[in-house]
C-alpha cells in the first residue's frame, strides 16, 4: 500500500484560495468548516512590508496527536489508506479532545454557531441523519471514514479526499492531475491549483514526484518539534510557518 | 464569543504559530460530551449514482475558463476546470469551483413576474406576482409596439454587463436596427476597464486589450493590475505565474501598486505608489530606457549616426533619428520626455529615483519584457494618459507582437445568421425619426467622443430628460443601480421608467422591476461565448446545460427572441426565422465545418461534446523589427508597411504613435475638457489628476479580490466566508487601514469608522494593516447591498459607490472609482 503525501511549493502558491473552495465544493462542508485554509500574516510596514500565505490540510501525521487523545478511538490512522487519518463519524461522540491535541488546527465541530447567517443548516436542514442536506451534496459517503456530510454532534477533517484516492489503480505513485488517467482520483486541492503548487503521490516510492520534490527542494514539515510527522511537507525560500502576527489578530472576539 | 468552533480552532492554530505550539486549554467552547446522547444508525460506504460530466464556461469572471460540471442523480455537485479547454487546463481559480451554489442559492427567482407595487425604493417591497411568460413577453411587447407606433421607439433601452452569450450579445444590435432604437445595446465598458481599450486606440490603434504570451517573457512589470487576483484569464494567469516563477530563467516581476496586495508580495520587486501618478513613473521609466540606450533599436528605429544622444533636458533635431515602426518620438521626447527624469517622478509619484532607474534598467535591458496596467492606473481623470505611458514602454522595447510579448486577439470562424437583418427594414427602421436621436448615455456623441458606451451617464441624463426621457429599459446581466457611480441618482432615475430585469437573482435592479423575467443560471444554459483576449489565436467554447432548468426560467437569448417575435411588422417575422438560440448557435457553428478546431470540433455535436473550439496560432509575429504572416508552417510571409496598418498598427501613421493621431483629431474636445493646449494633446504625457470627494486628505480604493464574482459572489455564503483573507474578513469586509492614520485619528483596531466624501459616509468597521500607505484607505468591493438576497442584503460595511462621485475620464470615459478622496473618522 502506498503512504499518500502532499507537497505544497510556497514559492509557485498565489494565495488564491482555490484549494480551499475545491474542498468545500468536493466535500460538501459548512462555510468556516474549511478542512483546507489558506492562513494570511503581514509582517512590517509600509514601505517595507511583507505579506505571505499558508495553505494547510490535515498534515496526515504519522504520529498523529489526535488519534493518541481519542477517547473512543473514533479517530484513527489508517494504513491501509494510505496512512490517512480519518475519524468514523459512526464512534465519534464530538468531545472534542483531538480538536486541542491537534498542533495543527484543521479539526472542525460546526454544531454551534454558524460562521454566518443567516444559517445553511436551517435553509437546507438535515435528512436522513445528516447535520444538513445540501442540494449541492456529493454523491459520495462513507461514515466510517468521515466521508459525506456529517450527523451532528461530530468532528470533521480533511481526509486527502479518500474518496478519488482510493479509486487510483493500484500501484498507481503520482496522483498528477495532468495525466487524464489519473486525473479524477487526485485531491481536489491538488487537482485544480493552478499555477501548479501542490503535488500528491507515494512517501514509499522513492521515484515518485513528492519523494523527488522534497529531496531537491529540501521539503520541510510544520512544527517538527511537535513530533506528530505530517506526512503533508512544504517547499520554498521560507517554507515554515512564517512567524508573522497572524492577520485577523485584531478580532475582538 | 462571536465565531463558532471552526475558527476558534483556526486561532488557536495562528496563535501557537507566534508562541511556539502553546496548545491547551485555552481553546474555548468546550462544553463537555456535547455528543454522548445521540444514537445514531451506523453507516458505511454507500453506492453512488451515474455521474455525468457537461461541458460549460464559467461566468464568474470575463475569463470564460471552460469548466466540467458534475452531475448525478440530477443534482450539480462539483465543477472542475475542462482539462481540453486552453485557458483553464483542468484548472480553476477559486471563484470557479463556487458554480453549484449559484445553481442552487435559495433566493433565486424562480419565474416570472410582475409588479404589484407603482411605488418604487429601497424600502418599497415590489409585490410581485407570478405570471405566464407568455403574459410577461406579450405585456414587454404591446409597450415596445405601442412606442414604436408613436414615433418614441428610441426611448427604450437595453443595458448589457458580463452576459458573454456572445451570440445573445450580437442580437441586440440588430434588435436595435430593426425596431428602431439608438439604445441597444449600452453596455458597461465605461464602468470596467475601458481607459486601458482606449490607451491602447491611441498608440497602436487597436481598441482592444491585449493577448500575452507570458509563457515566453522574461519580465513582468505590473501596474496597477492585480495580476494574481483580478486580471484575466485570472485562472491561466495563475498558471503561466507557476511556470514563469519556475522556469529558467525565472521570469521577474516588478509589480507597481498604491497597496499591498498578493501580487506585489509575490513578486520579486514591491513599489507603492500615490494613486493616479503610474504615468509619471512610466514615463520616468522611458527616459531611463533612452537615455540609457536600452530601446529596441529593430523595432524602433536608431539614430543616424549610431550614437545614442538621449540626453535628459537636451532637446534633438528631428533628422538626427531614422523611425521604424514608431511615430513622433524625437518630438516626444524634445516636448515631455527629456525632462521626465527618475527625480522628477520621485517627486510625483513617491517611489525612490534609485528604484524608478534599477526598473527601468532591468526591464530595459531583458528581452522580452511586457508592460501590463489595468484600472488602477485608469481608473482616474488622467487614466487614458497613464496608460499611454505605460504601453508606450512596450513599443520601446519592441514587444508588441513579439514572442513573449503582447498581441491582440483574433475571433473565431463562425457561420452567418440564418437571416440577414438587412432584409427584415422597413420605412420606420430606415428612416424614422428615431434615427435623429443620440444615445440616453451620450456616448459616441459631442460630450463624449471618444467614447464607446457610457452607462453610468444613462441614469442621470434620464433625471435630467436630456437628451430626452427613458419609457422602457431592459437590464442584462448588470446592475447599474448598484454599482454605478453615486447609485443613489439611479434610485431616484428609475423610479419613473418600466423596467425589465432579467437576473436570475433579486439585485437591486430588480426591486424597481416592473417585470421579472429570470434567466437560467449558467449551468442551465446553452450558450456561446468567444475568448476575451488571451493568446491572440481563435478560439469560442459553449455551455451546454448540466440539467433542465430547475425553475420556470429561460435563457436570455430566447427572452430577446420571443419579444422579437411579438414586433410588429418585419422585425417579427425576422425573430420567427431566428427562432431560438440553439438555432442561432447551430449556424454558428457552421462555420468550424471549413476551418475545423485543433481538437477536431468542426459542427455544433463536437462542440458540445469538447465545449470548445480553437485554432492556433496566432497568425503575426515580429520579428527584429520585421512583421510576418503565418503560412501554414511558420512565420514566413513578410508583411508590408500597408498590411501592417491595416492588420495590426491601426494608427493614422500605421506605427506606434508617441504622439497620437487619434487624440489629435479630437483636439478640440480634449482641449476643452482637460485643458491641454491643443498641439499638444497628441503626446504621450503627465496629465495631473483631479480627484473626486472634495478637499480631503485620504486616498480611497475598492480593489477586487479573488473572490469577487462580479457582483454575484454577495450572496454566496462560501465565498462570503473566505472574502477578505488578508485582513481576516470571514463574515464580512473590513476597512484596511495603517496603525499610524488610524491612531492619528483616534481609531483603534476593530473600531467602527465613518469615510466621508461630498457624496456622504459609509460605515465599517477598521482592521489595521501596516504594510498600507498611510495616505489611502483600502475597502475591498464585494458588499453594501440593499438587495440581491438573504446573506448579502444589509451585509459588511456600506457600499463603495455612494461615497464615489460620478467623474469619468474625458477620454476613456472610464468612470474614475479609484480616485476619490475621504476622511475618516470614528463613527
Ligand atoms: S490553490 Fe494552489 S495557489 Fe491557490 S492557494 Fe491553494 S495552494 Fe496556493
Ligand atoms: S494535523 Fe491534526 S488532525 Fe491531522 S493527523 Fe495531525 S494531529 Fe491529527
Ligand atoms: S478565472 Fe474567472 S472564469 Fe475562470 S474559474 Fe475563475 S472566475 Fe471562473
Amino acid at each position: 500500500m502506498a503512504k499518500w503525501g502532499m507537497v505544497i511549493d510556497l514559492d509557485k502558491c498565489t494565495g488564491c484560495q482555490a484549494c480551499t473552495t475545491a474542498c468545500a465544493m468536493e466535500n460538501s462542508t459548512l462555510p468556516g468548516e474549511t478542512w483546507q485554509d489558506v492562513l494570511f500574516y503581514h509582517e512590517g510596514e509600509y514601505p517595507n512590508a511583507q505579506m505571505k500565505w499558508l495553505p494547510r490540510p490535515c498534515m496526515q501525521c504519522e504520529s498523529p496527536s489526535c488519534v493518541h487523545v481519542c477517547p473512543t478511538r473514533a479517530t484513527y490512522k489508517d494504513e491501509e489508506a494510505g496512512g490517512i487519518v480519518f475519524v468514523d463519524w459512526n464512534k465519534c461522540i464530538g468531545c472534542k479532545y483531538c480538536m486541542i491535541a491537534c498542533p495543527y488546527g484543521v479539526r472542525f465541530y460546526v454544531d454551534e454557531k454558524p460562521l454566518l447567517e443567516p444559517d445553511l443548516r436551517e435553509i437546507f436542514p438535515g435528512e436522513n441523519q445528516q447535520l444538513w442536506s445540501p442540494p449541492y451534496q456529493g454523491p459520495d459517503e462513507d461514515w466510517s471514514k468521515g466521508i459525506g456530510v456529517q450527523p451532528p454532534g461530530v468532528v470533521s477533517k480533511c481526509t486527502f479526499c479518500h474518496h478519488k484516492v482510493s479509486k487510483a489503480p493500484e500501484g498507481t505513485v503520482d496522483l498528477d492531475e495532468d495525466n487524464p488517467a489519473v486525473k479524477e482520483y487526485v485531491p481536489a486541492c491538488v487537482r485544480t491549483c493552478a499555477p501548479k503548487a501542490r503535488y500528491f503521490g507515494d512517501l514509499d516510492e522513492p521515484t515518485s514526484q513528492v519523494n523527488q520534490l522534497i529531496g531537491d527542494k529540501h521539503g520541510v514539515r510544520l512544527k517538527d518539534h511537535t513530533g506528530n510527522k505530517p506526512q503533508v511537507y512544504y517547499l520554498g525560500a521560507g517554507a515554515g510557518v512564517p512567524a508573522f502576527q497572524p492577520s485577523d489578530k485584531g478580532d475582538k472576539s | 464569543m462571536k465565531i463558532f468552533q471552526a475558527m476558534m480552532s483556526r486561532r488557536r492554530f495562528l496563535q501557537a504559530s507566534g508562541t511556539a505550539g502553546a496548545v491547551g486549554a485555552t481553546a474555548a467552547g468546550i462544553t463537555g460530551l456535547t455528543g454522548l446522547t445521540q444514537a445514531k444508525e451506523a453507516r458505511a460506504s454507500r453506492p453512488r449514482g451515474e455521474t455525468k460530466i457537461t461541458k460549460n464556461i464559467c461566468h464568474q469572471c470575463p475569463a470564460r475558463c471552460g469548466i466540467d460540471v458534475y452531475t448525478t442523480d440530477g443534482r450539480v455537485h462539483a465543477i472542475y476546470g475542462d482539462t481540453g479547454n486552453p485557458i483553464a487546463n483542468g484548472k480553476l481559480c477559486p471563484k470557479g469551483h463556487l458554480g453549484s451554489y449559484f445553481l442552487y442559492d435559495p433566493d433565486r427567482f424562480k419565474g416570472p413576474m410582475k409588479r404589484t407595487n407603482p411605488n418604487k425604493g429601497r424600502n418599497e417591497d415590489p409585490g410581485f406576482v407570478p405570471i405566464s411568460w407568455d403574459e410577461a413577453f406579450d405585456t414587454i411587447a404591446a409597450r415596445l409596439n405601442n412606442l414604436r407606433e408613436r414615433g418614441e421607439s428610441h426611448r427604450f433601452a437595453h443595458f448589457y454587463g458580463r452576459g458573454w452569450g456572445a451570440s445573445d450579445a450580437g442580437l441586440y444590435g440588430d434588435f436595435g436596427k430593426l425596431y428602431g432604437t439608438p439604445n441597444a445595446a449600452i453596455g458597461h465598458a465605461s464602468m470596467c476597464a475601458e481607459g486601458s481599450k482606449r490607451a491602447k486606440r491611441a498608440t497602436d490603434g487597436n481598441d482592444s486589450y491585449n493577448s500575452h504570451d507570458l509563457r515566453k517573457t522574461n519580465y513582468l512589470l505590473i501596474m496597477g493590475a492585480s495580476f494574481l487576483e483580478a486580471f484575466r484569464p485570472y485562472n491561466n494567469m495563475m498558471q503561466m505565474w507557476g511556470e514563469m516563477r519556475s522556469k529558467s530563467p525565472k521570469t521577474r516581476v516588478t509589480t507597481v501598486d498604491v497597496r499591498m496586495n498578493p501580487t506585489m508580495a509575490a513578486s520579486d520587486r514591491a513599489l507603492y505608489i500615490k494613486p493616479a501618478t503610474d504615468g509619471a513613473f512610466a514615463l520616468a521609466v522611458a527616459h531611463v530606457i533612452l537615455t540609457e540606450g536600452l530601446w529596441e533599436r529593430d523595432f524602433v528605429g536608431d539614430f543616424t549616426n549610431g550614437r545614442n544622444q538621449f540626453e535628459a533636458g537636451k532637446t534633438l533635431s528631428k533628422d538626427a533619428f531614422n523611425e521604424k515602426w514608431v511615430h513622433g518620438l524625437i518630438d516626444w521626447w524634445n516636448e515631455e520626455l527629456k525632462d521626465r527624469t527618475p527625480e522628477w517622478a520621485e517627486q510625483i509619484t513617491t517611489i525612490a529615483a534609485k528604484d524608478i532607474r534599477q526598473t527601468a534598467i532591468e526591464f530595459g535591458s531583458t528581452r522580452p519584457a511586457m508592460a501590463i496596467f489595468e484600472r488602477g492606473p485608469t481608473g482616474h481623470t488622467n487614466g487614458t494618459y497613464n496608460g499611454m505611458a505605460i504601453h508606450s514602454l512596450n513599443a520601446l522595447v519592441g514587444s508588441l507582437f513579439a514572442e513573449g510579448g503582447l498581441g491582440y486577439q483574433m475571433g473565431p470562424a463562425y457561420g452567418a445568421l440564418p437571416v440577414n437583418s438587412d432584409d427584415y427594414l422597413d420605412d420606420y427602421a430606415r428612416n424614422g425619426a428615431w434615427k435623429n436621436q443620440p444615445r440616453i448615455d451620450m456616448a459616441r456623441t459631442e460630450r463624449w467622443p471618444m467614447t464607446s458606451h457610457m452607462m453610468q451617464e444613462a441614469g442621470p441624463n434620464h433625471l435630467k430628460g436630456d437628451p430626452y426621457k427613458m419609457d422602457t429599459a431592459m437590464f442584462y446581466s448588470t446592475n447599474p443601480i448598484w454599482t454605478a457611480p453615486n447609485p443613489k441618482a439611479w434610485e431616484e432615475a428609475l423610479k419613473d421608467v418600466f423596467i425589465i430585469d432579467t437576473s436570475p437573482f433579486p439585485g437591486e435592479t430588480a426591486m424597481f422591476a416592473d417585470i421579472v423575467l429570470p434567466e437560467s443560471t449558467y449551468l442551465e444554459r446553452l450558450q456561446d461565448s468567444p475568448t476575451y483576449p488571451f493568446e491572440g489565436w481563435p478560439m469560442t467554447a459553449l455551455r451546454v446545460p448540466a440539467i433542465d432548468p430547475i425553475y420556470d426560467t429561460k435563457h436570455f437569448g430566447d427572452m430577446l427572441i420571443e419579444i422579437g417575435k411579438r414586433i410588429n411588422g418585419p422585425t417579427g417575422e425576422f425573430y420567427k426565422k431566428l427562432d431560438n438560440i440553439e438555432n442561432v448557435l447551430r449556424h454558428r457553428a457552421a462555420g468550424f465545418a471549413n476551418a475545423p478546431g485543433d481538437n477536431g470540433v468542426n459542427d455544433f455535436e463536437s462542440w458540445k461534446e469538447k465545449g470548445v473550439w480553437y485554432r492556433k496560432p496566432y497568425h503575426w509575429r515580429q520579428i527584429r523589427g520585421e512583421f510576418y504572416e503565418w503560412e501554414g508552417e511558420s512565420y514566413s510571409k513578410r508583411m508590408t508597411p500597408a498590411e501592417v496598418k491595416e492588420k495590426l498598427l491601426r494608427t493614422p501613421s500605421g506605427k506606434f504613435e508617441f504622439k497620437s493621431g487619434f487624440l489629435e483629431q479630437h483636439a478640440d474636445y480634449i482641449n476643452r475638457e482637460m485643458g491641454i493646449p491643443k498641439e499638444r494633446v497628441g503626446y504621450v504625457q503627465w496629465v495631473e489628476p483631479k480627484h473626486t470627494g472634495g478637499n480631503r486628505d485620504l486616498y480611497f480604493v475598492t480593489p477586487k479580490t479573488p473572490m469577487h464574482a462580479e457582483g454575484r459572489g454577495a450572496n454566496i455564503p462560501h465565498a462570503i466566508s473566505i472574502h477578505q483573507p488578508i485582513a481576516g474578513g470571514r463574515d464580512t469586509v473590513y476597512l484596511e487601514v495603517n496603525p499610524e492614520t488610524a491612531k492619528a485619528r483616534g481609531i483603534r483596531n476593530g473600531d467602527r469608522v465613518r469615510i466621508t466624501s461630498d457624496l456622504g459616509s459609509i460605515e465599517a468597521e477598521c482592521r489595521y494593516v501596516a504594510a498600507h500607505r498611510p495616505d489611502t484607505l483600502v475597502l475591498p468591493f464585494e458588499f453594501g447591498h440593499w438587495a440581491q438576497g438573504r446573506w448579502a442584503k444589509d451585509r459588511g460595511p456600506g457600499h463603495s459607490g455612494e461615497i464615489t462621485a460620478n467623474v469619468s475620464d474625458p477620454i476613456s470615459g472610464l468612470a474614475s472609482y479609484y480616485t476619490g478622496k475621504v476622511s475618516l473618522e470614528r463613527a
